[in-house]
């Protein structure tokens, strides 16, 4: 019954704070240009009108294009179990349960990319050979965070790790942190899609990578797919919040405010970081990722000489 | 007097800026020299007591190698005139440059503090670099550039190891040379030997020795005849003065078998890279950069064999000095009469200017170690130490080195010398200024190899003796 | 609590080391060092607890002037021709650099934990950091075909031995930290004025020092 409450709670929260992050980051690039953008709200208007519309299919397409939507926001949905909002714990959680979270991650992906390619559209190959390409760094690096993460904590429940009653203590691990936090924002811009690894507002042929998979979608299926995607980006920036703010209030609500401030402020820098860059080319997004990589060795290294 | 040695020098540098003439300033240079010389003398007859909180001070090893940078620079400043006869560039940079690198050499030979040997020795590399470069051609800068790179790289190492040398002492840290070589610091194992490590490699890359050699043939080839010589005589004696104060510390801290293994590691395989990289070269000057990296390949045996081996680097350190300076002045001669040294565009020397010719041969025989030179005596002194010592495997490679050292130089120097005659380029005629600049490390030569006078064999054989405890 | 500071200087140091191996514009290069030279400026104010003499706040000032906004100024004098302000051919792509200095990383902390030196807590990093910079910059001379991303990589070299200095003792007299700050300096000096030199003889070329065969001159 607790459990039921729980994944209710936290589904309510996930639910309602993803497409508003979304909203936060697409009104801080309009007004660092001096615009005055949409609403906050618009993402959850723009889902509303996609429920209303048809499906429409393309005849290459098999059973593979319909199941992805399904597989995507699903394996996102459950994900979204794993976080723990500060020192609340998480829904599921289970010593080991990173390595199901960076499956199912990599399930999600795997749909994603067999359904671009079930569409016989050159464009959709071309995006979705980058995203399987970049995701071979991203995980790596995600690994090693994991790593250095479960030794410093002491345990491989990603609960305990960041969302344990007694934060990771900045003045003790603080070296290592820096590293880990640089590392996972890194990696929070390429699995999300972000400049500067990709531009999530064009929809020119030659850039896009998250985009052009989802090109085919339309309805409901792509309702899903955007929203899986406004899941995603809270996941990972979930992941980030409790390692930035080491403040452990010990009651449920204040802890949630502080991480939606938290959240909030992340979207609000990557906002940030967004307007004032421009995207790499891919090549240099290779020499990204593998900087987040050896960011993520280096603290691995760190850790361990700590050990010692 | 310690200061006023130094201070004449910088200071005469500093008055290169002003606008003289060409000939003015050369004269200046060599009075300059003269005064280095003087004080030099001065210090022969009663050494001076140490300066600025014992910063300064001078020791027996100390004189014999100030001794030579003060010799040679005056034997380059005589050249110099005679060179700059026929040169259209601008002497302002090159006289600035000359004078204050003798002035951080004349500060390397009197220091007591080893982070103040590490500055001197720096500035050594950074004023050296731009004498390298004096024709601004494409090949020079390039040259010019690696040794700058390899060097500062090689310092900066030194530099490392002489922070842990400085960490290694028990309660009290330190880095005076003479507190430590009277025993009243300590120094322990792990920290002593990655200083000695470091400094080693650093310091070997400043003197040239393998594997760090990789300059030498691009900045000495490059280079006009006086810079070539001074730095192969002198700048490469500052880093071998720095080998042998570690030596000091290590003779002091009981690591001696520890730097003698160290050290053959680097002089065996300076004598087994230079002959075999000198077999196909066609420039004389390059010829003579490998040269160079064997000879400091036996100095730095000489140092690792102890007793008589010591001696003998000692002795050899003057008597290198003395030939390199020779062989390479004799180059820059035939280079500017020539327009080149390379073997395809020079030939018959000897027929087209018979004094220069000469020296050349005499200089191939110098260089290469035959009697009556001095050089003979040196080489004979190591091979004899390391025999003593019971290193036969080293003394073999040592015989062997030299042998395909003549051969080689032998070689391009015959090629150059006899044969028939092509046309010079510049300077019809032998300067006279060039010549005697020439002839008197020649004489020098002939005298040291028949007799050493007395007051040179007190002072090596004291400066031998603060390095090793049996001299023979 | 000081100990922390002082880790987190020598990690931003090594962190820095590998954002300018990971940089290819020159310009990039030299202003990440312009940061890295502030941070090893500041350890001696963590390291004294924020209580200095007047010895130390003259080094942290001179080292942060002298290696932060001097020589920053002097290797763009150099380059200020220069067309093409970015890496033409490194020896070994930017995307093999980093796996090599995360390698070497590695090494670094294997030596420094090997060798079990006495005297250093062992919290400390400063000795592994130290030699990490020292091996980073090292590899970005040796792979480096422009002149100013060399003299970025010693300066670099130079960076990490100051650290070490700076952190492990204070036995150094004053003057022989200015002698070594002001060799350094020099030292950049001569290599920018060389670089300028090669920009204006190659300034028909591009700019990487081309490998001829070795003439000679006179």
């Amino acid at each position: 019954m607790l459990l039921l409450k729980s994944i209710v709670l936290q589904w309510l929260y996930v639910g309602l704070m993803a497409p508003f992050l979304c909203g936060v980051i697409i009104k801080t690039k309009a007004l660092v240009v001096g615009r005055v953008g949409p609403p906050l709200f618009q993402p959850f208007y723009d889902l509303l009108k996609l429920t209303r519309k048809q499906n429409v299919y393309s005849q290459t397409t098999t059973f593979i294009f319909r199941c992805a939507p399904v597989v995507v926001l699903s394996s996102l949905l459950i994900l979204s179990l794993f976080i723990p909002l500060i020192s609340q714990p998480a829904p599921i959680r289970f010593a080991g349960d990173i390595l199901m979270f960076v499956y199912l991650l990599g399930i999600g992906r795997f749909f994603l990319i067999a359904s671009s390619f079930d569409t016989g559209f050159s464009f959709a190959g071309m995006g979705a050979s980058r995203e399987a390409f970049f995701s071979c760094f991203t995980e790596v690096a995600f690994f090693m965070n994991l790593i250095i993460l479960a030794l410093l904590a002491q345990s491989i429940s990603l609960s305990q790790m960041i969302g344990a009653s007694t934060p990771l203590s900045w003045p003790l691990f603080g070296p290592a942190l820096i590293l880990v936090v640089s590392s996972l924002f890194l990696i929070l811009l390429a699995e999300n899609g972000r400049i500067p690894v990709d531009d999530p507002a064009t929809h020119l042929e030659l850039t896009m990578i998250h985009e052009v998979m989802i090109l085919d979608y339309s309805g409901r299926d792509l309702a899903a797919m955007l929203y899986g995607a406004m899941l995603k980006f809270l996941i990972f920036a979930g992941i980030l919040v409790p390692l930035l703010v080491p403040v452990r209030l010990g009651q449920a609500f204040p802890d949630l405010l502080v991480f939606t401030a938290g959240l909030i402020a992340i979207a609000v820098l990557v906002g940030i970081i967004e307007s004032i860059m421009a995207r790499l080319r891919l090549n240099r997004v290779r020499h990204l990722l593998l900087a987040a990589f050896a960011l993520a060795f280096f603290g691995f290294i760190v850790t361990l000489w700590s050990r010692l | 007097m310690l200061f006023a040695i130094v201070a004449v020098p910088f200071f005469s540098g500093m008055l290169m800026f002003l606008p003289f003439s060409k000939p003015v300033r050369l004269w200046f240079v060599l009075g300059a020299a003269f005064a280095h010389l003087v004080f030099c003398g001065c210090f022969w007859r009663s050494m001076p007591c140490s300066e600025f909180n014992e910063f300064l001070t001078l020791d027996p090893l100390g004189l014999i190698v100030l001794s030579i940078i003060s010799g040679v620079f005056c034997l380059i400043a005589v050249y110099a005139i005679g060179y700059y006869v026929h040169e259209q560039r601008s002497n302002r940079t090159f006289c600035a440059c000359l004078l204050f690198l003798l002035a951080s050499m004349t500060l390397v030979t009197l220091c007591n503090h080893l982070g103040l040997l590490w500055v001197a020795l720096a500035s050594t590399t950074l004023f050296a670099a731009p004498l390298i470069s004096f024709h601004r051609c494409p090949e020079s800068l390039e040259a010019t550039w690696k040794y700058l790179l390899v060097c500062s790289v090689g310092v900066a190492l030194a530099l490392m190891g002489t922070f842990f040398l400085a960490f290694a002492g028990h309660e009290v840290q330190t880095l005076f040379l003479s507190d430590i070589i009277n025993g009243k610091i300590l120094l322990s194992g792990r920290w002593l030997k990655l200083a000695v490590i470091f400094m080693s490699v650093g310091y070997g890359c400043k003197m040239g020795l393998a594997p760090m050699h990789s300059w030498k043939p691009a900045a000495y080839g490059q280079a006009t005849g006086m810079v070539a010589a001074l730095m192969s005589s002198v700048v490469t004696l500052c880093s071998f003065l720095a080998f042998c104060r570690i030596g000091q510390i290590c003779a002091k801290s009981g690591l001696s078998d520890f730097y003698s293994s160290l050290l053959f590691i680097m002089g065996g395989l300076s004598l087994v890279i230079a002959p075999v990289l000198i077999l196909g070269e066609g420039g004389l000057k390059r010829v003579l950069a490998y040269s160079s990296v064997e000879n400091m390949g036996i100095l730095v045996l000489g140092l690792g064999f102890g007793g008589l081996g010591v001696f003998a680097a000692l002795f050899h350190m003057v008597n290198n000095a003395l030939s390199k300076a020779v062989m390479f002045l004799t180059a820059g001669s035939i280079a500017q009469k020539y327009g080149s040294t390379r073997v395809s565009h020079v030939r018959g020397v000897v027929h087209a200017y018979p004094v220069t010719g000469v020296f050349l041969l005499i200089g191939l025989f110098a260089g290469t170690g035959m009697f009556p030179f001095a050089t003979f005596h040196s080489e004979l002194m190591v091979i004899n130490a390391a025999i003593i010592s019971r290193h036969y495997g080293l003394a073999a490679l040592f015989v062997a080195s030299l042998s395909l050292m003549f051969i080689g130089m032998t070689r391009i120097i015959f090629e150059m010398s006899q044969g028939p005659a092509t046309a010079p380029v510049l300077a019809k005629q032998e300067n006279f200024w060039m010549n005697v600049a020439i002839a008197l490390p020649v004489l020098a030569l002939v005298i040291l190899g028949l007799w050493m006078p007395a007051p040179l064999e007190i002072m090596l054989r004291k400066a031998a003796g603060l390095l090793t405890p049996g001299v023979v | 609590m000081m100990t922390t500071w002082i880790n987190a200087s020598c990690i931003l140091v090594v962190f820095l080391a590998l954002s300018i191996l990971a940089s290819y514009r020159m310009a990039g290069m030299i202003h990440l060092f312009a940061a890295q030279s502030l941070v090893v400026g500041l350890v001696p104010l963590f390291l004294r607890q924020f209580s200095l003499s007047q010895n130390d706040l003259m080094i942290v000032a001179i080292t942060i002037v002298s290696k932060s906004f001097i020589t920053p100024n002097i290797l763009f004098w150099a380059i200020r021709h220069v067309p093409t302000r970015a890496e033409v051919k490194p020896l070994i792509g930017i995307g093999a650099s980093l796996l090599v200095s995360a390698l070497l990383i590695a090494v670094a902390f294997w030596v420094a934990a090997s060798l079990q030196l006495p005297g250093l807590s062992k919290s400390n990093l400063v000795l592994p950091c130290s030699l990490a910079a020292v091996l980073l910059g090292f590899m970005l001379l040796v792979t480096r075909t422009r002149a100013i991303s060399q003299v970025v990589g010693y300066l670099v070299m130079e960076n990490g031995i100051f650290l070490f200095a700076l952190s492990l003792f204070d036995a150094m007299p004053i003057l022989i930290e200015m002698g070594i700050l002001l060799d350094v300096f020099v030292a950049v000096f001569i290599m920018a004025i060389v670089v300028n030199h090669i920009n204006e003889e190659f300034s028909r070329q591009p700019m990487t020092l081309v490998r001829s065969k070795m003439g000679e001159n006179t």
